[in-house]
Parts: structure tokens; sequence; C-alpha cells
């Protein structure tokens, strides 16, 4: 048995929608307590590469792999339980409930309360729910979201809905997190404390994948860079390696 | 006072209104309306999980109701058997068709779904029609009473207020905690839901079959309410009428439903004029509720309270203690 804790992969994975080749034979590692960004123009295939890890499409061909599972026709929900959590572009929160009941359904793949038993309020249903909004509390006033914790969602301004997305990804006590363009709309000292927050998600172990349109803000916080153009990966490495790369700076940076 | 005080000072008031109803209800006739109310609740108070929380548009469960009925009146009434255990058969049976009407339906998207369970309860109307042997057929079956002490109008109150009691206590322990966070999910958002790891269909079922078994028992008690039951007691429009009660009382609510379906059955009974007016008091009390507060009568009054009194939402920036996230990441292994 390996104690080196399990990576999730993608490997050559490919992915036609019709007649439409949306990703081109692209692998990707991604590392347990390691920033991994992904960057490439609108419509390299970016937001399909994210939608194949967690599940939401399944891949033309190729595979993914978390460890020795084999994940690549497993569904969003299973990923979910074997801790693979996400954020979306679009926040997408329950608005009528409050951020504290939003980040904690996020434990809902760690609840042991059958329908049944929660029916009747059995006293373990309590104490689990009772145990869950408090680790949730400790998230949000961690992520920065203590304030509003009791607020509705609905009320929330933009940057406060992005984080909250993330608590409730991190409320799935997650290995891995995919964040699905976390910076989009963040004002410069938001996007500051966005990447405090990922930093401290990596040195907790988490392995994060970062996909971005804010290039500097990827390069300045990632481990490791993963490029794409038109579903084709052209470079993948060190932070530093793909900055400078000839190709990269033409398709994406030069411009 | 804050909002706590107030929330268990009105609980203590209703407690003390329903307990006490049947010394001040007016006449045998207002009792037998809060008994129906009751009756009518624990139908809905289920259905309420699948329409209010999960976001599932079933205009069918007149079907279901059905069923419970013609079941106790064919078992505890035809046969014999014990009124007690027939309810629980009625409830079991309830939950059984509900079963069978959610697993093939509750794939479809909402519109066709609402049209399964529509058809659903149609055929439930012809098969009563046609099995003339078992249902009496046109002609109808009387609706057992139950025994002592819950043969007399007072009894029979308290017997079904005490169900409906029961089953809101059920709703509200699945409402409140994380099978209630997971339908609101679902009728929120379902791709959020299922990132999560929420099993979309499997918890859809799960509340379409509760609401299965509680449509069973309130048609086993509204058998012995109704004291005879025809087909022509389960029209459509009653249907309709357990759907209006959830999204006029507000949806995600429990509350709200239980007001919407005390309104809509006492009020044309209580104020004659609109009595005569039928179907359109209900037609236009929709369409008030719809345009004006979609949120629902159960939130009504914070609403117009919230419009009078605008709170002004203080923005903070957002500044993470990382320390603490940190020490909660780690708290979680």
């Amino acid at each position: 048995m390996s104690v080196m804790p399990a990576e999730l992969q993608a490997i050559n994975i490919s992915k036609q929608f019709g007649g439409l080749s949306a990703l081109d034979q692209v692998s990707l590692t991604l590392r347990p307590g390691e920033v991994h960004g992904l960057i490439g123009p609108n419509g390299s295939g970016k937001t399909t590469l994210l939608n194949l890890l967690s599940g939401y499409y399944q891949p033309t061909s190729g595979s993914i792999k978390l460890g020795d599972e084999d994940l690549s026709l497993a569904s969003v929900q299973r990923r979910a339980a074997v801790g693979v959590a996400r954020t979306f572009q679009k926040p997408r929160l329950l608005p009528m409930l409050s951020v504290l009941e939003n980040a904690t359904l996020g434990a809902w793949s760690h609840s042991e309360s059958g329908f049944v038993a929660s029916a009747v309020s059995l006293p373990s249903v309590a104490r689990e729910d009772k145990k869950f909004l408090d680790q949730t509390t400790e998230l949000l006033h961690g992520v920065g979201l203590g304030h509003v914790i009791h607020r509705r969602a609905n009320l929330l301004d933009h940057a406060e809905q992005r984080f909250l997305e993330i608590a409730r990804g991190l409320a799935m006590r997650p290995s891995f997190i995919l964040l699905d363009e976390p910076a989009g709309g963040l004002t410069t000292q938001e996007i500051e404390h966005l990447s405090q927050v990922i930093h401290t998600l990596r040195s907790s172990g988490i392995g994060v994948l970062l996909v971005e349109h804010h290039t500097d803000f990827v390069f300045r916080i990632s481990d490791r860079v993963t490029t794409l153009n038109v579903g084709k990966m052209i470079k993948h490495g060190a932070s530093d390696e793909v900055r400078t790369d000839p190709e990269v700076i033409r398709v994406y940076l030069g411009a | 006072m804050n909002s706590q005080t107030t929330k268990v000072l009105s609980l203590l008031v209703g407690a003390i209104l329903i307990a006490t109803l049947p010394f001040w209800a007016g006449d045998q006739y207002q009792l037998h309306l809060a008994a129906l109310i009751a009756v009518y609740w624990i139908l809905i108070a289920g259905l309420n999980l699948v329409v209010g929380f999960t976001g599932q548009l079933s205009i069918g469960h007149v079907g279901l109701l059905s069923i419970g009925s013609y079941t106790f009146a064919i078992l505890a009434g035809k046969m014999g058997v014990d009124p007690t255990l027939s309810v629980f058969v009625s409830g079991l049976l309830g939950g059984l068709c509900g079963l069978a009407l959610g697993l093939p339906s509750l794939r479809l998207p909402g519109f066709y779904f609402a049209m399964a369970t529509m058809a659903f309860s149609m055929i439930v109307n012809e098969i009563v029609l046609a099995q003339v042997d078992l249902t009496g057929g046109g002609i109808g079956l009387p609706g057992p009473m139950f025994p002592k002490p819950f043969d007399s109008p007072i009894g029979f109150y308290y017997l079904v207020t005490a169900i409906a009691l029961f089953v809101t206590w059920l709703t509200w322990n699945i409402a409140r905690r994380m099978w209630g966070r997971a339908f609101i999910s679902i009728r929120d958002n379902p791709v959020a839901a299922q990132a999560v790891g929420v099993p979309v269909f499997k918890a859809k079922l799960l509340a379409f079959v509760f609401s299965g078994i509680t449509a069973g028992v309130s048609g086993a008690v509204f058998a012995s309410l109704q004291s005879y039951i025809t087909p022509d007691t389960f029209v459509f429009e009653l249907s309709m009428f357990f759907f209006v009660c959830i999204i006029i009382g507000g949806r995600g609510s429990i509350i709200g439903p239980f007001l919407g379906t005390v309104v809509l059955t006492a009020l044309p009974e209580l104020v004659s004029p609109l009595a005569k007016l039928g179907n359109f008091f209900y037609g236009l009390l929709l369409l008030v509720v719809v345009l004006v507060v979609p949120e629902g009568i159960g939130r009504m009054f914070e609403i117009i309270s919230e419009r009078l009194r605008p709170r002004i939402v203080h923005r903070e920036p957002i500044t993470p203690d990382l320390n603490r996230l940190a020490k909660a990441l780690k708290g979680h292994e």
C-alpha cells in the first residue's frame, strides 16, 4: 500500500459534442496540496475539462482516475462522495436559505441520518446536524463570511456568493476542489483574499484546480499550470516555465 | 420581544386554540370544519415536502387520497377489520401506490411529471367506478366510524388533530435538517444538489412515498368524516385545492401552507357571500397571492414589515481568518 495520497488524473481525455471536438487528448494530474492552474482563451475547453473531472460530462475517450479508482463514468454524486468538490462560474446557491444552511448542505455526503431517523428526530440526527452546523460556522468565519452567517443567500453581493460557494465546497471535506473562475468579478482586494484562502487550502493538503481568466493571478499562486487552446494542450509544467513558453505567449498572453 | 420569543408564544397560543376548539366552536358544523381542516392537513403536510420543499408539481394526490379512503371503507366497513389497523393499511397502500407512481414519473421534467400525476388520479377514479363489487361503483360505500371514544364529533376531532400534529412534527423534523436542505436544493438548484452529492431521484422518491403514506392515512379518516364516499367525492378540483393551499401558503414553509389550508377550507364556509363565489374565490385569491405576495401568505407579515421598514444591509468587506480556516480544515480530518 502506498502512503502517498491519491492523485486525481485525467488521462488522454477527449470530449466531442456531436461532431465538434471540445477536448482532444488532454491529460492533467492534480496532486494533493498543490495549486494547479488551467488557463486558455474562451472556448479552449477549460470548463469542459472541469465538467469531465466533476462528472457532469462523460468522456468520449480517455479516463479519469482518483488513485486506482476509475471515475470515468462515475456520477457527480459519486465524485462528491470520494472527495471531489467544485464551484461554478455563476454561483449556484439556494436563494431562500441562509449562508450557514447553504454551506452546511455541503456536508451532505458525510451525513448518516436516514430519512426515517430524521423524521422522528433521533438524538443521533440532532447531534450530527449540530456538529455539521458548528463545523461550517468555523469554515465560514475562516473564509471571511462570519458577518453574514445568518443572511439569506439572495441578499449577498457577488463576492460573498463566490466565497460561499467555496465554503460549501469545503464543507464537503474534499481532497480536491475545482474552482471555476473564482476571481471573476472580484475586486483586487478580494482577489488577494481569495489567493490567501487558496494558499491555506493548499497547505492543508487539498489539491486545487484553478480555472481562470486572470492569468497574473494564476501564475502567481499556481504551482503548476496547464494551458489549453482550442481543445488541445499546448503546454503544462511549472508556473514559471509555462509563463515564458513562446507558444503560450503567442496564443494567449502575447495578444 | 425577539423573533424566538414571538415564535414560541404564537406556537403556544396556537396549541391552546387547537386544544380548546371544541369548547369555543360555535356549533357542530364548525367542529366538522375544524376536523376537515385537520384531515386535509394530514395530506397537505406530506404533499408540502413534495411541492413546497422538493419543488415537484404533483397535482394527482386526490388519487392517493381516494385509495386511502376506499381501502379504509372496504377493510373497516365491508370486511369488519379493526379501524385502527385499517388506517395503517391505508397509509401503507398509499405509500406503495406513491412508490409505483413515483418510480416511473419522478425522472420526468416538471410539466410532464404534473401530467403523469394527473393521469394517475384519473385512472384511479375510473378503476373505482369499474370495480363495482369492491367499491360500489358509482353508488359508493359508507365510511365507517371509529370506535369509542372517537365516535363522537369531539372525539374524532381530537383523533385527527393528533394525527395531523404528529405528521406536522415529522415534516418539521425533515424540513429543518439535512434532508430539508437537500429537498430545497433539488427545488432551487438541481445542479448544486448533485455537486454536493444529493441523490436527486432517491430524495424525490422518498418525499413522494412519504406524501403517499400521509395521503393514504388522510384518506382513511376522510372516509370516516364524510361518512359516505363515491367517486364524485374525489374530483380533480380537490387535487388542485391541495396544490393551491401550498402555493398560497408559500413554498419552503410549514406554517404557510397550514394557514393556506385553514383559509381556503374555512373562509368560503364561514363567510357566506364567499361561498356563493365558489371556485371564483379560490381563483381570485390565487391570483392576488401570486401577483402580490409570491412568497405566500406565511411570509406576508414578514414581507410587509420589511417593506415598511426596509432593513439596511451593512456591507462589510470579506476578511478571511486564515488560522481559523486552517483549523477548521484540520478539524475535519
